[in-house]
């Protein structure tokens, strides 16, 4: 079962579409890394999924449900988000700020102290949150965002502001949700290597278009292992292989050639020597993850 | 009642008390130095003079402190971009209204207190004649429902304007403008929303100019002009609240 599903989902600012034709479907139970570039759409398509942000056509399901006016606040009880950067009140300490997010959602008081404990900061709970550092202040969202422990849970660029330590902290605590708390994870970034390493699923979007939607395992099958060719002369090694019907295109100083067989691979080596042909390198390459996410958006891996 | 009792644990450090307490010492040293001023003939009709440099006051003090009472309260949904988390829990009308409903019950407060205050004032003074306690009330009545008139107004600028500055500056204009506009023709001061303090004051004024004399008389506030301040009240709700309903976060 899905527990997000949008249907054709766009948003139009002034002539520019910035979502355009979404369909997102977010299997239940998964962590689902929601990958783009800065700009990309992201953050206006997690708000819509959250009714922060009115459509400009489209629907969207979530747990079953489609979200509109009447069942908004109804279905949002079941789901925690933590949206650009963490929501609080700076005059107020931690545990006041998960006060009033307890009385809100009608959750038992003991969740606070539940919830402090799993971002760690139950030795913080009684200062103001203003003399939070950012990663603190990173994890105080996380805990508002956990607080009715929902069945699913957004969060848009969790990471920000975390240094590497709390980077890899909030990575496990993103990986271990589905199976200690029976949560669907919806994890928004512009970083691949995160969604790499926390997500199940992914979903790819280029200038509010979806470009990919499977598993990682899915996005990973793409990357095409091939042979990387360097002699003294590549253009004279060129025609060589087109003699024997090796097909091969040069790029950066390499012919890149399809993966042989080792008994061709030799012949061809041997052959090159016999043409006076130095090999300075011959290489076996697979295509990284970052050059699929470059093809499929355009942009650099991480921008 | 979830929401509005938040409200008030949400302005915790606030330093609410202080801004009323700033606001009732202002209004004191404003009519005591007056006062100290006045002879005992003038004096005789104390507790009018009373009510009516009250209205006077009002029209100057009230507009900037509504403006920094509303502030206050508004200006911490933008400093820790609450709106975003709040709005997954409620929705924007009842956000509005709570916090509307918690400048009602503080401002409620602040002129009871004002009213208890000066009914302390006039004793201590020993103006003579009985304290009019149906005017004070009725005086106490018509402060707040102009101040709630002005709230609706500077809570839909402060939830609209991160910057604060906006909502300031519009309260500091009020404040200048609720005293001049009552200089203006009938039809002019009717048009300025913080004119209706003095409007509506329940003390009216003679001066005879060939005996210098001057005497006050109680006097009941048009009808046209209650139905006129309602209607900026409902004006200033109404295009407040759409404005901050629709606003996407």
């Amino acid at each position: 079962m899905n527990i997000i599903e949008t249907n054709d989902l766009c948003k139009q600012y002034g002539n520019a579409l910035r979502v355009a034709h979404l369909n997102l479907d977010v299997p239940e139970g998964s962590v689902y890394g929601f990958l783009g570039p800065n700009g990309a759409g992201k953050s206006t398509t997690l708000k819509m999924i959250l009714g922060l942000v009115h459509p400009t056509a489209g629907d969207i399901r979530v747990l079953g449900k489609k979200m509109d006016g009447g069942n908004r606040l109804a279905v949002l009880r079941q789901v925690g988000s933590l949206i650009e950067s963490p929501s609080y009140y700076g005059h107020l300490t931690g545990e006041e700020n998960l006060r009033i997010v307890q009385t809100l959602r009608g959750v038992p008081e003991k969740n606070i102290r539940e919830v402090l404990q799993i971002v760690r900061l139950d030795g913080q709970r009684g200062k103001k949150v203003a003399h939070y550092s950012l990663g603190m202040k990173q994890r105080l969202g996380l805990a508002v965002a956990l607080l009715g422990y929902p069945k699913l849970l957004i969060l848009d660029e969790p990471t920000n502001g975390l240094d590497p330590a709390g980077i890899q902290e909030m990575r496990e605590l993103i990986c271990s949700l589905p199976e200690r708390f029976g949560m669907t994870v919806v994890v928004s970034s512009h970083l691949l290597s995160e969604i790499d390493q926390t997500a199940d699923h992914v979903a790819i979007i280029r200038e509010g278009e979806l470009v990919f939607q499977d598993t990682l395992e899915a996005l990973h099958g793409r990357s095409r292992h091939h042979l990387a060719l360097r002699t003294t002369n590549n253009t004279v090694a060129q025609a060589i292989l087109q003699e024997k019907s090796v097909p091969c295109q040069e790029e950066e100083g390499y012919l890149i050639l399809p993966i042989l067989s080792d008994e061709l691979a030799a012949q061809l080596t041997r052959l090159l020597g016999a043409r006076n042909l130095g090999v300075i390198r011959l290489e076996e390459r697979q295509k990284s993850l970052e050059d699929i996410f470059l093809e499929l958006t355009g942009k650099a891996a991480s921008l | 009642m979830k929401l509005l009792k938040l409200e008030f644990f949400k302005c915790r450090r606030r330093k609410i008390l202080l801004v009323c307490a700033v606001v009732l010492a202002a209004e004191l040293l404003w009519i005591v130095t007056t006062f100290l001023r006045q002879d005992a003939e003038d004096l005789r009709q104390g507790w009018m003079l009373l009510l009516y440099n009250l209205a006077m006051v009002d029209a100057i003090i009230m507009p900037i402190s509504v403006a920094t009472l509303a502030s206050r309260n508004c200006e911490l949904e933008h400093k820790g971009v609450t709106l975003k988390l709040l709005e997954t829990m409620a929705a924007p009308g009842a956000l509005y209204a709570a916090k509307l409903a918690w400048g009602a019950l503080v401002l409620a407060a602040l002129l009871l207190a004002r009213g208890a205050l000066f009914m302390g004032v006039g004793i201590l003074w020993r103006f003579p004649g009985e304290v009019p306690l149906g005017q004070f009330a009725l005086f106490t009545l018509i402060s707040w429902t102009v101040s709630m008139m002005a709230y609706a107004l500077q809570q839909g600028l402060s939830l609209r304007f991160a910057n604060q500055a906006v909502a300031l500056v519009c309260g500091i204009a009020g404040s200048f403008l609720g005293i001049l506009s009552l200089l203006f023709p009938p039809a002019l001061t009717r048009c300025v929303p913080w004119g209706y303090y003095g409007i509506l004051s329940l003390v009216g004024m003679n001066w005879d100019p060939d005996t210098r004399f001057t005497w006050f008389y109680w006097e009941w506030p048009e009808p046209m002009d209650v139905v006129l301040l309602f209607l900026w009240a409902v004006v200033f709700l109404v295009v407040g609240r759409a404005l901050f309903v629709r606003k996407e976060v």
